[in-house]
């Protein structure tokens, strides 16, 4: 254990696998896969972890080489990447099985979502070529989803076992923290460990973190002490500047609402491409505030061609100023009239739920015992963002739901992975381009195992598609 | 068991076994005998024959190992100037192996979709490697072609093929796999192919995976509700009931779960456009922003901002259509 000193989210690193939180099935994955390595070198070379912040993915690998015994080779952000350098660090590591001493080695490339194109040049390719040759287990770590890297490391999954890591349960989360508090000898309350679990919305090393900022030096932690533990996400801040942009009169106000986004721009015009047809429910203003976003996304374009950023301005005005004046007849009851027309769809009586607007969203809070309806009711309103705190024996809508786009993207990326593959053996196998593939062959092979599964299982052998996409066909 | 996708199995492996475009094959088949070939530019409709033809010429010219003498390029997949200094080149600079035949070929399918850059940098190329290497361009229509590439190659134009020449194929294809194809279900799949010939055989090979070989009328048609879905109308038609939510979800799960590209899917919306029933003035409308929104993606612009604006303002069509509509009396629907 590292001295006292250390923060806690070094001190309490786990060192064995056993001691890591959460991720159980991610962990078993990778465990299965190193040990795949002792009968022969596996087809998969790589394996590549994802996932949010803080859910433990390179305390795993660090735990894992400890427990097998391996001599961990680590390149992080830290390190510039060119492909110069990382043959010089790695050198010989990928091609020698053993160190002097006779230990195995395993590589972990860290922090890769954070390669760039410009510093590191090379540096994605020559990771390729040292996957392609290593002796040993080489583990890539990127942090976040996909859809956020873009193609970047695209080709860096291709070619790797995809493990993916998930936020940790609340309540996995609490036990965490309740065990480092009998750790240093505190005495936590136990709403204060589950405001602070909540409040991190499953990245542990942020909960810790906080728990570390309260309790340190302290032999007891209560309710008061924590009341005003700041918020990560300021989402406060961002509902309010939506809301002021929306019902901006004029330009000024738009683009000063603008100015105090705490997000950046671009995840700004999900929120507002999102929300706009709440905001706007006149057909008219919504055909004339769409089409001052799509002016915006016409601009933000030209910008990042021509890399004159000056340009981006338009963008902001128009995503801004131009979206809120082009708002004349709308009566912009927003998310919330939604909900208050689902909740009258449900077929509760009126009396049965309070209804409220609070600082942070719509408050709805039942009234008495709702038995049965519970659970379609929190089923209604998860499907608008909503949450149910239990504390206070409510749930909160959001005023503002989270970009769908993004939920999207992650949802159906193993879909359009899987059609990706199938596209290109098409492509390869049948003399067309990919698009061309997905347009004209695709649906008739889909439709084919729709039909008869045993013809299609056949003609997928003929295409040498891989079993995961059979299997996906299949599920269809 | 693998079993090929028919559209495979029976294209034509040689100049011979191709039956249509006459005058073309007796053209090309005399290259062949003169072991000889300018540059070629292939055009025509989609589903025609063109790949088929230079790939059976090549087998025809180098014979069963012909595949080491060609390389296959999609303009569609690698669009750019890159793709010419680098693959092209490398292709084509170097010498061909033994094979009694002094070039290789270079196929470039799709070759309309070359950015003229890119267009321009191949001119170049296909002069300086004329001794080593002969390219063959495909493309749908010539106009998209720059004139000085059109000029150092022999067109060959495609024509569409006659109902009877993809009937008398279809027919063919059937009777060696057995398929017991219904008069109904012939027709169905006829009027559904309009003259793309790789779409009738994917249908027929779909058709005959379903009910055992038995294909009629019915079945042709359940095929088709699985391939085209009813999703892109159904987009249409919400937006214009100012359903716009709904609309979005679905261009959402069109674009990112189907995986459609932006272009493909404004074709289709395209189509149903015209089909909707509606007052011409406002198709002559709507036409006007799907081109707008159409080139701003030829631009680069995001698919799923331009055509969301696209459906609002389908959004608004319908309402305005809707109040008219209402003045006269009349209700849409």
């Amino acid at each position: 254990m590292k001295p006292e000193g250390s923060p806690w989210t070094e001190r309490f690193r786990p060192r064995t696998l056993s001691d890591v939180t959460g991720n159980k099935e991610a962990l078993r994955e990778l465990v299965d896969w190193v040990n795949s390595w002792r009968a022969r070198v596996p087809q998969n070379r790589a394996a590549f972890l994802y996932g949010p912040p803080g859910v433990g993915k390179t305390s795993s690998v660090e735990a894992l080489a400890n427990d097998l015994g391996f001599d961990l080779v680590e390149v992080n952000a830290s390190d510039y990447r060119t492909a110069k350098r990382l043959e010089t660090i790695l050198g010989k590591a990928s091609a020698q099985t053993q160190t002097l001493f006779g230990t195995r080695r395993m590589i972990l490339f860290d922090e890769l979502e954070g390669i760039s194109g410009q510093e590191d040049r090379g540096g994605i390719e020559t990771i390729l070529i040292i996957i392609k040759e290593t002796r040993s287990p080489i583990i890539l770590v990127a942090t976040g989803s996909p859809e956020e890297w873009g193609e970047l490391l695209d080709p860096l999954m291709k070619v790797s076992e995809i493990i993916e890591f998930r936020h940790i349960p609340f309540r996995d989360i609490v036990q965490r923290l309740k065990a480092l508090c009998r750790e240093v000898g505190v005495e936590a309350e136990e709403e204060v460990v589950e405001l602070i679990a909540e409040k991190s919305s499953g990245d542990l090393r942020s909960a810790i973190n906080d728990l570390e900022a309260l309790a340190r030096g302290r032999k007891a932690l209560t309710l008061k002490d924590v009341y005003w533990l700041g918020d990560r996400d300021r989402k406060g801040e961002l509902s309010e500047v939506l809301r002021r942009i929306f019902s901006a009169k004029s330009f000024r106000e738009a683009r000063e609402a603008f100015a105090e986004s705490p997000i950046g721009y671009e995840e700004l015009f999900e929120w507002i491409y999102e929300n706009l047809p709440y905001a706007f429910d006149d057909p008219h203003d919504l055909a004339e505030a769409m089409d001052a976003l799509s002016h915006a996304d016409v601009h933000k374009k030209r910008a990042d061609k021509t890399q004159e950023y000056r340009l981006l301005k338009y963008m902001f005005n128009a995503m801004t100023a131009e979206v809120a004046l082009t708002r004349q007849e709308s009566k912009g009851g927003g998310l919330i009239q939604e909900v208050r027309r689902a909740l009258l769809r449900f077929g509760l009586p009126p009396t049965s739920l309070l209804i409220q607007e609070g600082g942070e969203g719509l408050i709805v809070k039942p009234t008495r015992y709702m038995g049965n309806d519970w659970q379609p009711l929190n089923n209604l309103l998860r499907g608008f963002g909503g949450r149910w705190l239990r504390g206070e024996g409510c749930w909160v809508i959001p005023y503002f739901r989270p970009p769908g786009r993004i939920d999207h993207l992650r949802r159906s990326w193993w879909s359009r992975r899987m059609l990706e593959d199938l596209a290109m053996k098409v492509a390869a196998k049948c003399h067309i381009s990919k698009r061309a593939a997905l347009r004209e062959v695709v649906p008739y092979i889909r439709a084919i195992f729709q039909e008869n599964e045993k013809s299609g299982v056949s003609v997928a052998q003929w295409l040498e598609l891989d079993e995961g996409t059979i299997k996906w066909l299949r599920g269809k | 068991m693998s079993a090929e996708l028919w559209t495979e199995k029976y294209r034509p492996k040689t100049l011979k076994e191709v039956v249509n475009h006459g005058e073309i094959m007796s053209r090309l088949k005399r290259f062949v005998e003169d072991k000889n070939l300018p540059h070629l530019l292939f055009v025509g409709p989609a589903g025609v024959g063109k790949t088929t033809t230079i790939l059976a010429l090549a087998k025809d010219l180098y014979g069963p190992e012909y595949m080491n003498h060609i390389l296959e390029l999609n303009a569609s997949d690698e669009r750019g100037i890159n793709v010419i200094r680098e693959k092209v080149k490398n292709f084509a600079r170097t010498a061909p192996i033994q094979s009694g035949v002094s070039f290789k070929i270079l196929i470039m399918d799709e070759a309309d979709s070359l950015t003229t850059a890119a267009q321009h940098a191949l001119r170049r190329t296909m002069e300086r490697y004329t001794k080593t290497c002969r390219f063959c361009l495909i493309g749908n229509y010539s106009e998209s072609i720059i004139e000085p590439i059109q000029s150092r190659c022999a067109v060959f134009r495609f024509a569409h093929l006659s109902e009877n020449d993809i009937r008398e194929r279809i027919k063919h294809i059937a009777e060696l796999e057995h398929v017991k194809l219904l008069d109904t279900g012939f027709n169905a799949l006829l009027e559904a192919s309009s003259g793309d010939l790789r779409k009738g055989i994917n249908i027929l090979q779909t058709a005959a995976a379903a009910k055992g070989g038995y294909v009629d009328e019915e079945v042709v048609l359940s095929v088709l509700g699985h391939v085209s879905p009813k999703e892109v109308r159904e987009m249409v038609l919400l937006s214009l009931k100012g359903r716009f939510l709904e609309a979005r979800e679905i261009l959402r799960r069109l674009l990112l779960e189907e995986g459609l590209a932006g272009e493909d899917l404004v074709k289709q919306i395209y189509s149903e456009v015209l089909r909707l029933q509606i007052p011409d003035v406002w198709k002559v409308r709507l036409s006007e922003t799907i081109g707008e929104v159409d080139y701003r993606l030829t631009q680069g612009a995001s698919v799923e901002i331009q055509l969301g604006a696209l459906l609002a303002k389908f959004a608004l069509a319908g309402e305005e259509m809707g109040q008219s509509n209402e003045a006269r009396g009349k209700s849409l629907d």
